[in-house]
């Protein structure tokens, strides 16, 4: 039985849903505030954050790879950030593809200046690709460029076997 | 996590579905109102006021472009071409900059604008006042770009259809055009032919090539195009100078052994020939990535070529500067340049005679400012830096410019719009 009330229940959960997260496709819109946001969603867990472009032909072939991973290790926190600007329908294809459709996706719809890279990773001058490792500690680990995959699998399992 | 939440997003969606066939429409408007506000608040940098004027305004207006170009022509008029709201335009001004003509769209490339860190439109004027754009769009879903120019007889009031420059069907990005004395234009610009046709043999190669070619008809047709190095980075803008004999010089960030992307230099001969690629310095950085920062180059009246650079290599990291006297050869050891920790890069140089200045951006976190400093004798000694200017919002790279013998930094930032700042060595 669909009644006023409940969709008035179900209409605050959507709002509440697009407001404050965002999985999968559509990717939610990256401000300056938003890494604190994610930072803080995570915290206390072991949490990947790859940062990756549509126009960066390096990231578009490292991405697949990332795919993979992903399916080695479902269990794995990752958080895609596109750093360019491109119609929402091509990155969720891209994303599809590359087996990513169901990750954490944020994508920039302005400049990626240098206030929206600060409030990513302090060190940041807009190199792509840019993968973020970071421990359920905070420690942050940068890697510059495609990753090696395999270490970041290990990160990811050493994570784990570290956990309290 | 995420499946079992995008599941119930399902649900919730479903539902709300339903919910509009029975006729609950307006509740679902009122939310997707406070919705639309709440995501108008993460607005807060001092820049927010111009931002919400450029979205809703003309947005094509040079105060809301992310980049804009300069050049002054041979009658000492500034010409801005700059990139915004989907658009290139370009303006005139005949009052050193403190106002422009009327600006005139010269292409709409909407969202397949080459919007990338290092793009920007490329403008000159010859002799003979023909005015030449150029710039690059994306033309196909695996964004495969492609280099247009457009021009104009008649002083920038109209502007040709843009045709492409080359015909290849590759990816073409960022041209880098120079003009001679003679009014010969050469453009420069990185070219995925070579990568296109090593694919096809099975076979991934890194990067792009870098071609160039001339016009002698005010950039109406370009001559035969070369291929002069075919492993360059291809996400960094090309930087290119004339000596003062009118050869290229083009600088680059090169693809060498295991990847590592460090700059180079080649200059074109008097027959057309790419000379010999020599390494601007070995810096080491090996990265599998897009670092979109190209460099800067400027030659001296002396022949002294002046390259400025920003590398993250094993060797030395951040801004550098260095000279060559023997044509490209060989050069001076890299000395570095403003303050690594606020990012110091972006250089942008400019050499008038014996003279040469240095310009770049540095951010402490909060503040964005422009630096500074110069010689008086073609690179051997440098001033102390000093600070030009500073914004809190965003801002294009810093573009020098010699008006009249008058050196300029123009800049375009969200907060102040376009300015011109003086720099005289003085």
């Amino acid at each position: 039985m669909i009644n006023r009330r409940l969709c008035q229940l179900a209409a605050v959960a959507l709002f509440t849903w697009h407001a404050g997260t965002a999985y999968a496709a559509p990717a939610a819109s990256l401000s300056k505030d938003s890494f604190a946001q994610i930072r803080a969603r995570h915290a206390g867990q072991p949490l990947v954050v790859h940062i990756w472009g549509m126009t960066c032909g390096p990231c578009m072939v490292e991405l697949p790879q990332w795919g993979a991973l992903l399916r080695r290790q479902p269990r794995m926190k990752l958080v895609l950030i596109q750093a360019d600007q491109a119609p929402a329908q091509a990155r969720e294809q891209v994303l599809d593809q590359a087996g990513l459709g169901r990750a954490e996706s944020w994508a920039a719809t302005g400049e990626l200046d240098e206030y929206l890279r600060a409030s990513i990773d302090r060190q940041w001058q807009g190199d792509m690709p840019r993968t973020l490792l970071i421990t359920a500690q905070g420690e942050v680990t940068r890697i510059q460029g495609v990753a090696n995959l395999a270490h970041v699998n290990q990160w990811l399992r050493q994570q784990t076997q570290t956990r309290p | 996590m995420s499946q079992s939440m995008n599941e119930a997003a399902m649900r919730v969606n479903l539902l709300m579905t339903a919910c509009v066939r029975k006729g609950l429409r307006p509740m679902l408007a009122g939310l997707m109102l406070l919705g639309l506000s709440a995501g108008a608040q993460h607005q807060g940098h001092p820049g927010a006021a111009r931002q919400a004027e450029c979205t809703k305004g003309d947005s094509t207006a040079l105060p809301c472009a992310n980049t804009a170009t300069p050049f002054v022509d041979a009658r000492g008029r500034l010409w801005l071409a700059w990139a915004g709201g989907g658009a290139i335009s370009v303006a005139r001004s005949s009052d050193g900059g403190r106002s422009f003509g009327s600006a005139v769209v010269v292409a709409r490339p909407g969202a397949a604008m080459d919007g990338g860190a290092d793009a920007r439109p490329q403008i000159v004027v010859d002799p003979k006042g023909r005015v030449v754009v150029a710039y690059s769009q994306f033309k196909d879903k695996a964004y495969n770009a492609q280099v247009l120019t457009s021009t104009s007889a008649d002083d920038g009031a109209s502007f040709s259809p843009p045709r492409p420059l080359s015909s290849d069907p590759a990816s073409q990005r960022f041209p880098a055009l120079a003009l001679d004395a003679q009014g010969t234009l050469f453009v420069s610009w990185l070219d995925k032919r070579t990568a296109a046709a090593a694919r096809k043999q099975g076979v991934a190669q890194a990067g792009a090539a870098v071609a160039y070619a001339w016009s002698r008809d005010g950039g109406a047709t370009f001559s035969t195009e070369r291929i002069a190095q075919d492993r360059s980075c291809e996400c960094c803008r090309i930087a290119v100078a004339l000596t003062p004999e009118g050869r290229p010089v083009v600088v680059f960030r090169n693809i060498f052994e295991g990847g590592v992307r460090d700059h180079a230099v080649f200059t074109a001969g008097a027959n057309g020939e790419a000379g010999p690629v020599y390494r601007v310095a070995t810096d080491q950085w090996a990265i599998d990535g897009c670092p979109h920062h190209g460099p800067s180059v400027a030659v001296a009246a002396d022949g002294s070529y002046h390259v400025a650079w920003f590398t993250l290599g094993a060797a030395r990291q951040g801004l550098y500067y260095a000279r060559s006297t023997d044509g490209g050869r060989t050069f001076s050891a890299p000395q570095a340049v403003g303050d690594a920790a606020q990012q110091a890069g972006r250089p942008t140089l400019l050499a008038k005679g014996a003279a040469v200045w240095l310009a770049w951006k540095e951010f402490d976190g909060q503040r964005i400012r422009i630096r500074a400093r110069h010689s008086d004798d073609a690179g051997r000694k440098w001033s102390p830096d000093r600070t030009l200017a500073d914004t809190g919002a965003y801002a294009d790279h810093p573009m020098l410019v010699n008006q009249g013998g008058r050196i300029w930094v123009s800049w375009l930032t969200r907060d102040n719009g376009h300015q011109l700042i003086a720099l005289d060595s003085k």
